[in-house]
């Protein structure tokens, strides 16, 4: 399959820069799956699953959230938040976090401003037990 | 005389001695945290060049003058986040971030954010607004708390406390020179006008100003980030530099100290055979 040059950058690191095949990701209005030769795209990232497939075919995932998905040029950029491995996640750590989270919300208002951060937090604990799960 | 000048060069020696032993240890430690301090900011390097570009992007597109974020309004106020050190005996590296915000203020109202415990003690002395005093600490800032510092700058920003955000920091040019920074960070700046790079057939799955709400939070707590990673090994540098300066110049004093002592030892000795000379002829 035709290949194209992909860079994801989190603020502390590179965490991928070389030929893939393809990437899937979850922006704000839903998955979207770049492959070589895309149109100039650009895309504010969502909480999800991150799906990448090298150039030797091998698939891996990730959860990845917030910032932006950007093809220029054949280049394909995905500037995430956090954005971490299946064999980096820390299983116990989301399940805690998971916990967290929903004794917050159940403690909090809707229209509380800490709200919507909680919920975040929750799905972001979600997302990674699906990754490694 | 002579005895009681060679006890006080002796006890001078000693005090330069130990003061030495700390300055050594001080620019020991430091030299162990610079590796790690480096790695981190080397490794933060990549999002900062390639978030400024696709944030610059979006600007570009944008032609709503009042996009959030993009919006100049009347400037009542600002906020400056000041990164300084956590201690002191860094040579100038804290006070020339103030002297630069100083000479910038210019006049205008303004409240703080500071962040390492120098830049919050000094600004609670001054007794300006400051909107936390909470972060003490620069070194090993993880991006989550980057994260919480953003949403409260811009939340600020949004309640319209001030106008414009100004980040002030320590950039590192090499161990033997860093540089103070000023920059903007909100409103956001429009790049100049270059009329090559612009690719007017980028499809955006939201327009251009929405999308500069959403992904605007996620890229200054980026920023922010990679401004604590730059400023702290500016820091460690800095203090590397001085308490080097420093052990140099105890070890030429006890030098010029051991060889006055010496001269004073051997004028107490030339003393006494004259002394003893002098009784022997009698």
């Amino acid at each position: 399959m035709a290949l194209f040059h992909l860079q994801i950058v989190t603020p502390d690191r590179m965490v991928f820069d070389g030929q893939a095949e393809s990437v899937l990701l979850r922006t704000v209005n839903g998955d979207v799956c770049i492959l070589a030769r895309h149109i100039d795209y650009a895309a504010p990232l969502g909480i999800g699953v991150a799906r990448v497939t090298d150039e030797n075919g091998k698939t891996r995932a990730a959860a990845c959230s917030g910032g932006l998905l950007s093809v220029a040029n054949g280049e394909v950029r995905v500037i995430a938040t956090t954005f971490e491995w299946e064999d980096e996640i820390d299983l116990e750590r989301a399940i805690r976090a998971q916990q967290a989270a929903e004794k917050r919300l159940q403690e909090m208002q809707e229209d509380d401003a800490q709200y919507e951060i909680a919920e975040a937090k929750l799905k972001r604990a979600l997302i990674r037990q699906q990754v490694k799960g | 005389m002579a005895g009681s000048s060679m006890k006080d060069i002796k006890l001078r020696i000693k005090s330069v001695e130990s003061t030495m032993q700390i300055t050594k240890a001080m620019q020991l430690v430091a030299t162990s945290k610079l590796r790690r301090a480096k790695e981190r900011m080397e490794s933060s390097k990549p999002y900062a060049a390639i978030s400024r570009e696709a944030v610059q992007a979006a600007v570009a597109r944008c032609e709503d003058g009042n996009a959030p974020f993009l919006a100049v309004r009347p400037l009542k106020r600002r906020l400056y986040i000041i990164i300084a050190g956590e201690r002191g005996l860094a040579g100038g590296y804290n006070n020339n971030v103030f002297k630069a915000v100083a000479a910038h203020v210019d006049g205008t109202e303004y409240c703080v954010l500071p962040l390492g415990r120098k830049a919050v003690d000094k600004y609670h002395r001054m007794g300006i607004e400051l909107l936390s005093d909470r972060y003490m600490r620069v070194e090993g800032v993880s991006v989550g708390e980057s994260y919480r510092i953003a949403q409260m700058v811009i939340a600020g920003y949004q309640e319209e406390k001030y106008d414009e955000v100004w980040l002030a920091g320590t950039s590192f040019r090499s161990m033997m020179s860093q540089e103070v920074v000023l920059e903007q960070l909100l409103p956001l700046v429009r790049p100049e006008e270059t009329g090559e790079k612009r690719s007017p057939s980028t499809l955006y799955e939201m327009d251009a100003a929405e999308t500069l709400q959403r992904i605007v939070p996620d890229f200054l707590a980026g920023r922010i980030y990679g401004a604590l990673c730059d400023a702290f090994i500016s820091e460690v540098s800095a203090r590397r530099m001085a308490m080097d300066s420093a052990s140099k110049n105890a070890e030429a004093m006890i030098s010029e100290l051991t060889l006055r002592y010496n001269r004073a030892r051997q004028g107490a000795i030339t003393q006494e055979i004259t002394e003893i000379v002098a009784g022997a002829e009698q």
